[in-house]
């Protein structure tokens, strides 16, 4: 017994020594964004600023139009997402629901998106989106971003854990399929359709390499582009500042990871693949 | 779940009206004015020039666009418009891109859009610029590119109270040998590195350290231009540099930004960077930070490549070339330029504004570490820039050189022959 | 029949015109453009054939990314599939206090945008005056320049995307792990089976569908996550010695414009992720299927 309890704590040690060091880097950051530049540089090791200024964040806020920032990346996170949760659940449940010729060639060639990486698709989708007129939009920036294999993915692996007898009821009441999807289909998985909608607003709000591409004026950045201002330019990177805004652009989604820990996280435990 | 969705289109709605409501009808003429001027770099001086200049104006409307990552993002972001048919009206376009943007991209001599609408301005050129600083962007056609705007030299920033600490003179070093001997000593007497030669995604700071031993970067044979830094004085010198990296120890190998942090927190010595750098290291350094000039090798003269930019008219429409011009005269006054300069920290690229009352008299007064680089103005040169598509390639390729010398994985000898001869190969 | 048919056209039009628009047509286009020498903006596209892909087959410096790629590969399975896999499995049968908390926490870092990352790391991990070195020097050690180091500087941009990626893999691979017939593994702990004996002959195959899955999202996902920390971090220096097949194939289309050289190796990529897919689809989705 005692040797058991032995080695529980060792492995609490070990799992406790990696939490630290992943959460380091999130109080480095949250800790310099409260230092002025001189203290940053004369005193890295120092967690808990002695000195703490706000002064950062002024600067952030009234050289920034931080609230516009903000609105833009929102904007784009809540279309993408929002419309990829929307186009994952009507093809989820066509490959659940409806048995078609060439339904698993589909399937295949929908998922195999994953694996097409980004820089095969980045400068062709420049050309078509500029073509659009839509170059320097927020509307450009969400347009390839409408739909999402994974979502497919996770929310059919949901949507086939339904129970068949309940489907079959269902069809017996003479009910349409979209009333069947909208009834009985989307509530029971909500979870995952919940999760999914998550995820992809927080990836969004954290892309990077595609808003860098299309976004011009200062008047449509995000707030990754908006950190871009901070860093390596020919005067130097204005760290502590750069700090703030990484505070600032992390906020939103820890917030809505904490809140909405639970459904994430038994999303991906649950639903994940079978074995 | 269905409200919860409802709340979501209502919001979504609301943001679309709010961003649709941002179009505002204007009759002047709207022109794109690219720079990638981060705030610690000028950024904030762009969004005041610009705003001055629209308020003024009754023709033009500048809206000024704010591109990341250097001048080498501006070339990405203007290849990518260009491969779109699009271009903007004025942009700033960094020295070693010169030969490739005029090979590439379609520009308006300023000279031309002032002879065609603006004779009041004929001489402003000839006037304000001397010869050996529009030389700068001037092609080689001899064909004027645009103006030079954003002028930088390398200088040597000290930690003085290190070279005290050392017992060092304060003052540092004026040769690159002298300088090998300080970082010596204080690598030797405190512990700590002596020197760090900036090393961005580019070679200017390398190409000052070969020419200023009598090397030369490029050669000129019958107009064609040719890759010469593997002469015996450019071997020596980026030897004497990859010894002190390599058997002193004295000099670092590490990336641009980590290396500047070392040196405002007490880690490196000396500094060879641009002054471009001065305020940022000012603010953050808690010792007596000083700046001198950049050393020569003993018995040559130096010889520095300037940096910055020039700014180039890309405007395709009649209308857009006048206001381009109209708004280069507005940024070349003596008062946008002594805003420009107090908010870079470049040294300002015309004359009459470094000692005019309404220019830059009193700010070059207080801040005695910009001599540094007004003074060593006459030893500025062209930034090596290859011409043609191999430009880039040739750039990349120097790149390479300088950590296959500086990882010690070749000597500066065989590593300098050897990229020599490709970029040769390269450009025929 | 017909009808069904129809109806489930229409709700896969959505995602089929956004993929076609946005996956499909601009990956033909790329594929296109692999064949032409061409440098973006000139209006001149010459054709080479297969020109650009024998080039960069016979290039040693393809065949160092191509290394690089692998040595990627390797430390991100390592870290983020190995390491997760035990842990998931200790958690589920050695300590089964303070799960959930662990379970939210190591998620945490995976909602961080990567540039935010990125840009901390480059402070934290400065080899001279970041507060790794300084630990490192207290401790009397001395920290190698990693960012110019070859070897190092693929461990540390590793690491650096893992920070990314850890927590996700961790909790897909709970999910595997717990989903294990717990039946099975007390009548093994009855009959006094050591641990790591249930873990390699029951837990590992009966979970390895989502072994698979993850396996092969590490690698998919982790070569396009690593772009930005390379960026950021190294550009791909010293000498290429972190540049990655993605990395390296949008420096040969957007720093020196070989247009077609980058496409061809984005094709390239293609095609290892290909062998990927296959992999995926034959031990997971078959199995999916059969089920159904």
């Amino acid at each position: 017994m005692s040797r058991r309890a032995a080695i529980g704590i060792l492995w609490h040690a070990v799992l406790i020594a990696l939490l630290l060091a992943m959460f380091y880097p999130i109080a480095f950051a949250l800790s310099n964004s409260f230092k002025s530049i001189s203290d940053a540089y004369s005193s890295v090791m120092e967690l808990i600023p002695s000195r703490p200024t706000l002064e950062n964040y002024s600067r952030v806020f009234s050289r920034l139009d931080v609230w516009r920032i903000t609105a833009n990346t929102l904007f784009i996170a809540l279309v993408a997402s929002v419309f990829k949760v929307l186009t994952s659940i009507l093809a989820a449940y066509a490959f659940t629901e409806f048995s078609f010729p060439g339904r698993g060639v589909l399937y295949f060639v929908m998922i195999s998106t994953i694996f097409i990486p980004f820089n095969v698709t980045m400068l062709p989708n420049y050309l078509s989106i500029t073509s659009l007129g839509l170059n320097d939009t927020l509307v450009g920036v969400a347009l390839p971003q409408l739909c999402d294999a994974t979502g497919i993915f996770l929310i059919r692996q949901s949507m086939r854990t339904i129970p068949r007898s309940i489907l079959e009821a269902a069809r017996m009441e003479n009910r349409s399929s979209l009333g069947m999807l909208t009834d009985i289909v989307v509530p029971l998985t909500r979870p995952a359709i919940l999760s999914s909608a998550i995820i992809f607003f927080i990836n969004s709000w954290n892309e990077y390499v595609w808003p860098v591409l299309m976004l011009k004026s200062k008047e449509n950045f995000t707030l990754s582009l908006a950190l871009q201002m901070y860093i390596s330019s020919e005067g130097g990177t204005e760290f502590t500042v750069a700090m703030a805004v990484s505070v600032l652009a992390m906020l939103v989604p820890f917030g809505l990871y904490v809140m909405f820990q639970k459904f994430i996280v038994s999303t991906f435990t649950s639903s994940g693949v079978k074995g | 779940m269905n409200k919860a969705m409802g709340k979501l289109a209502a919001v979504l709605f609301l943001l679309v009206v709010l961003s649709a409501g941002e179009a505002a009808e204007s009759k002047r003429t709207v022109v794109e004015y690219w720079h990638p001027n981060a705030e610690a770099q000028g950024g904030l001086v762009v969004a005041e020039l610009v705003a001055d200049f629209n308020s003024r104006s009754k023709t033009t409307e500048v809206r000024e666009r704010f591109i990341p990552d250097m001048y080498k993002g501006v070339m990405q972001n203007l290849q990518a418009e260009a491969a779109a048919g699009k271009a903007p009206a004025i942009v700033q376009i960094g020295w070693a891109f010169l030969d490739y943007f005029s090979n590439n991209f379609i520009y308006t001599n300023p000279q031309t859009v002032i002879d065609k609408y603006f004779p009041e301005d004929a001489t402003f050129i000839a006037d304000n610029f001397l010869p050996n600083i529009t030389a700068l962007s001037t092609g080689g056609n001899g064909d004027l590119l645009g103006l030079p705007y954003s002028l930088s030299s390398p200088v040597l920033y000290l930690n003085r109270d290190m070279l005290r600490a050392a017992g060092l003179p304060e003052n540092g070093p004026d040769t690159w040998e002298s300088l090998r001997e300080f970082a010596s000593i204080i690598k030797e007497r405190t512990g700590k590195y002596g020197l760090y030669v900036q090393e961005p995604a580019d070679s200017w700071a390398q190409q000052a350290i070969v020419e200023s031993a009598g090397g030369k970067f490029i050669t000129f044979e019958n107009g064609r231009a040719r890759a010469s830094f593997a002469s015996d004085e450019g071997i020596r010198a980026f030897g004497v540099y990859a010894d002190m990296v390599l058997k002193d120890k004295s000099a670092l190998h590490i990336t641009w930004d980590e290396g500047v942090q070392s040196f405002i927190d007490g880690n490196v010595g000396m500094l060879y960077t641009t002054i471009a750098r001065r305020a940022s290291i000012q603010k953050g350094a808690k010792f007596d930070v000083g700046a001198v000039g950049s050393p020569a090798w003993q018995g040559h003269t130096k010889k520095l490549p300037a940096g910055g930019c020039f700014l180039a008219i890309t405007a395709r429409s009649d209308e857009e070339k006048k206001s381009a011009w109209e708004f280069m005269r507005f940024l070349y006054s003596v008062e946008s330029v002594a805003a420009w300069t107090k908010g870079t920290g470049y040294v300002p690229p015309r004359e009459g504004v470094a000692d005019a009352p309404n220019g830059l008299k009193s700010f070059l007064a207080e801040n005695r570490m910009m001599e540094a680089a007004t003074t060593q103005m006459p030893y500025v040169a062209r930034w090596a820039s290859f011409p043609g598509d191999a430009g880039l390639q040739a750039e990349q390729a120097l790149l390479d050189m300088r950590d296959v010398i500086l990882g010690g994985s070749e000597s500066a000898r065989d590593a300098m022959t050897r990229t020599q001869d490709e970029i040769n190969q390269l450009l025929q | 029949m017909k009808n069904m048919n129809v109806k489930a056209f229409l709700m896969l039009l959505p995602s089929l015109s956004v993929f076609g628009a946005f996956m499909f047509w601009p990956l033909a286009r790329t594929f296109y453009i692999s064949f032409f020498e061409w440098n973006m903006v000139s209006p001149v596209k010459k054709f080479v054939g297969l020109g650009n892909y024998a080039a960069l087959l016979g290039s040693p410096l393809v065949h160092r990314v191509l290394g690089n790629t692998a040595a990627y590969a390797l430390i991100l399975l390592a870290v983020n599939f190995v390491v997760p896999y035990v842990l998931a499995f200790v958690l589920s049968q050695v300590v089964k206090r303070g799960r959930a908390l662990y379970k939210g926490a190591f998620f945490l870092p995976s909602v961080i945008s990567l540039v935010v990352g990125s840009m901390i790391y480059t402070w934290i991990l400065n080899p001279i005056s970041g507060p790794v070195a300084i630990a490192a020097q207290r401790l009397g050690l001395s920290a190698p320049i990693w960012s110019k180091t070859e070897g190092a500087v693929i461990v540390v941009l590793s690491l650096v995307t893992s920070w990314k990626i850890f927590g996700y893999n961790f909790i897909v691979i709970l999910g595997g792990v717990s989903g294990v017939s717990s039946e099975v593994i007390e009548a093994a702990r009855v009959d006094n089976v050591p641990l790591w004996r249930i873990f390699t002959d029951i837990v590992l195959p009966m979970s390895s569908a989502t072994g698979v899955y993850l396996f092969v999202m590490t690698v998919v996902q982790g070569m396009q996550f690593l772009f930005t920390p390379i960026r950021v971090l190294t550009m791909g220096g010293p000498n290429y010695a972190s540049s990655n097949l993605v990395y390296h194939s949008y420096h040969e289309m957007f720093v020196v414009y070989r247009t077609g050289t980058g496409s061809a190796l984005a094709v390239i990529t293609l095609l290892g992720f290909a062998f990927l897919l296959f992999l995926e689809f034959r031990f997971v989705e078959g199995r999916v299927y059969y089920e159904s």
